[in-house]
């Protein structure tokens, strides 16, 4: 469950939100849209504490986000931007890198349980060894997707995660993240996305208004 | 006794310097006037220096010559911080601490453990040394600080990501923190395997040129590289880690209030 109380978001002395609510409620498929630079994707990183907000609160599961707790609810949500970094040389590394921090550590996942996820994303095991720079932006975003998944977390941040998929691709990302288990909070102008939605929020003069389906 | 220079040698050697001017004239780089600003700082504080150093090592008291230590990490300390281009209001403190605690850790590991002279405050070893030390590393933490700060601020994406996948602040700086100490101590490295070789070290060549066995001057300056090299290391992960709680906000965010100047 994700919670925005009365939020107030600035960027560069610009009101974006001022007093907007959304209540988002476990397993929901939640999409906001709205013009360019409107905001989506400051409102997905203020969720993680990446952009600080001006007023207001946002709850998680029941935890306010705070200095206190940002490092708890970071661990929790998985967020996956339109250009993901993976942070290491490798591919394989990069799977793996969570699992060097000590909030993951003892919990890496096996070599066919990764093979498996890889796979299911509609990628061969080889890549495991690539390059990172040397793969596509679609690769990158799936490899991103399945390091969140191999975190087992529950609460997906997605900002415009098909925007560099085939269908086929973009067929099995959805089939992985679009599962009950999983509450989503997305970023999207894919039509076929937007329709596997329960849910769409669009930035409306500084507020969050819900679009009937 | 070391042969002095007389007033027209000195001028002869400053003439030296008609050469690499005449070359930057003609490259046009428009750096002429720096390098004769340089030239002239130099000389004044070189001949204040002599002047004071010939006072300090006269009276050679305890309390002057740690005084004259102070001034020289003060100094330093705000040279770096101007250099890595982070505000001194800020920082001040927690980089002084970082200079100063590796600096006469290691020039009093030297002096009083391995050089033992008497008086053990003797300001002859205690100034000369712990000004190479401190020149030293005045290098590294400027080089240190600045890519540390300017790699977490120009990847600032991937910084967000390890904290994301869930490292806390010291895991998430720990790729940038690798880098400056790197990039710190990598000309110290090049310059320590080709000594001997390539370069003949400064103070070993001064204290041969005072009159000193070859031999004696070659452990001294084995001592002190060792020292430049052991502080140098320290400082340049002592400042950034001391650095971390006023460069950081609550939630991690780089600050980026921290800097002199806008990205």
């Amino acid at each position: 469950m994700i919670e925005f109380r009365n939020i107030r978001l600035e960027i560069h002395r610009q009101t974006l939100l001022d007093g907007a609510n959304l209540h988002i409620a476990n397993g929901d498929k939640l999409v906001v849209r709205g013009a360019s630079g409107c905001g989506k994707s400051s409102l997905l990183k203020s969720v993680i504490g990446a952009l600080p907000i001006a007023e207001g609160s946002i709850g998680i599961e029941g935890t306010e986000l705070s200095a206190a707790t940002v490092q708890e609810i970071r661990s929790r949500i998985a967020f996956i931007g339109q250009e993901p970094v993976l942070g290491t040389e490798i591919v394989r590394d990069a799977l793996l890198l969570p699992f060097s921090f000590k909030a993951h550590r003892g919990t890496a996942p096996t070599e066919e349980h990764i093979v498996e996820r890889v796979e299911r994303l509609h990628l061969s095991a080889d890549i495991l060894d690539k390059t990172c720079s040397r793969i596509s932006g679609g690769e990158k975003q799936r490899i991103a997707i399945i390091r969140a998944l191999l975190l087992n977390k529950s609460i997906f941040l997605a900002d415009e995660v098909t925007s560099a998929l085939d269908p086929q691709s973009r067929a099995a990302v959805m089939e992985e993240l679009f599962r009950p288990e999983i509450t989503l909070l997305s970023v999207s102008h894919d039509p076929e996305w937007i329709k596997g939605c329960n849910r769409i929020v669009e930035f409306n003069t500084a507020q969050l208004r819900e679009v009937a389906k | 006794m070391t042969a002095d220079l007389s007033i027209g040698a000195m001028i002869s050697m400053y003439a030296l310097m008609l050469i690499p001017l005449a070359i930057l004239f003609y490259l046009q780089l428009g750096i002429i006037r720096e390098t004769l600003i340089a030239m002239v700082r130099m000389t004044v504080q070189l001949v204040l220096v002599g002047l004071y150093l010939k006072y300090i090592f006269q009276l050679n008291s305890p309390a002057v010559s740690l005084l004259w230590v102070a001034v020289m990490l003060v100094v330093a300390n705000l040279s770096i911080l101007n250099k890595a281009g982070l505000k001194r209001g800020l920082f001040f403190w927690r980089s002084l601490a970082g200079v100063a605690g590796s600096t006469l850790f290691v020039s009093g590991w030297f002096i009083l453990i391995a050089i033992r002279p008497d008086p053990l405050y003797d300001a002859r070893y205690l100034i000369p040394i712990t000004g190479m030390i401190l020149g030293n590393c005045l290098r590294s933490n400027v080089l240190s600080l600045e890519r540390f700060y300017s790699g977490i601020r120009k990847n600032e994406n991937e910084f967000m990501t390890y904290l994301m996948l869930g490292a806390n602040l010291r895991e998430a700086v720990r790729p940038y923190l690798r880098d400056a100490v790197k990039a710190a101590i990598n000309p110290s490295v090049a310059t320590m395997g080709t000594m001997g070789i390539v370069s003949l070290p400064g103070m070993m060549t001064g204290q041969i040129l005072g009159g000193a066995l070859p031999m004696t001057a070659i452990k001294y300056q084995i001592g002190i590289m060792i020292c430049i090299f052991v502080a140098m290391v320290i400082a340049a992960f002592l400042n950034i880690l001391l650095s971390l709680p006023v460069a950081f906000d609550d939630h991690q965010r780089l600050k980026q209030n921290i800097f002199c100047t806008k990205p």
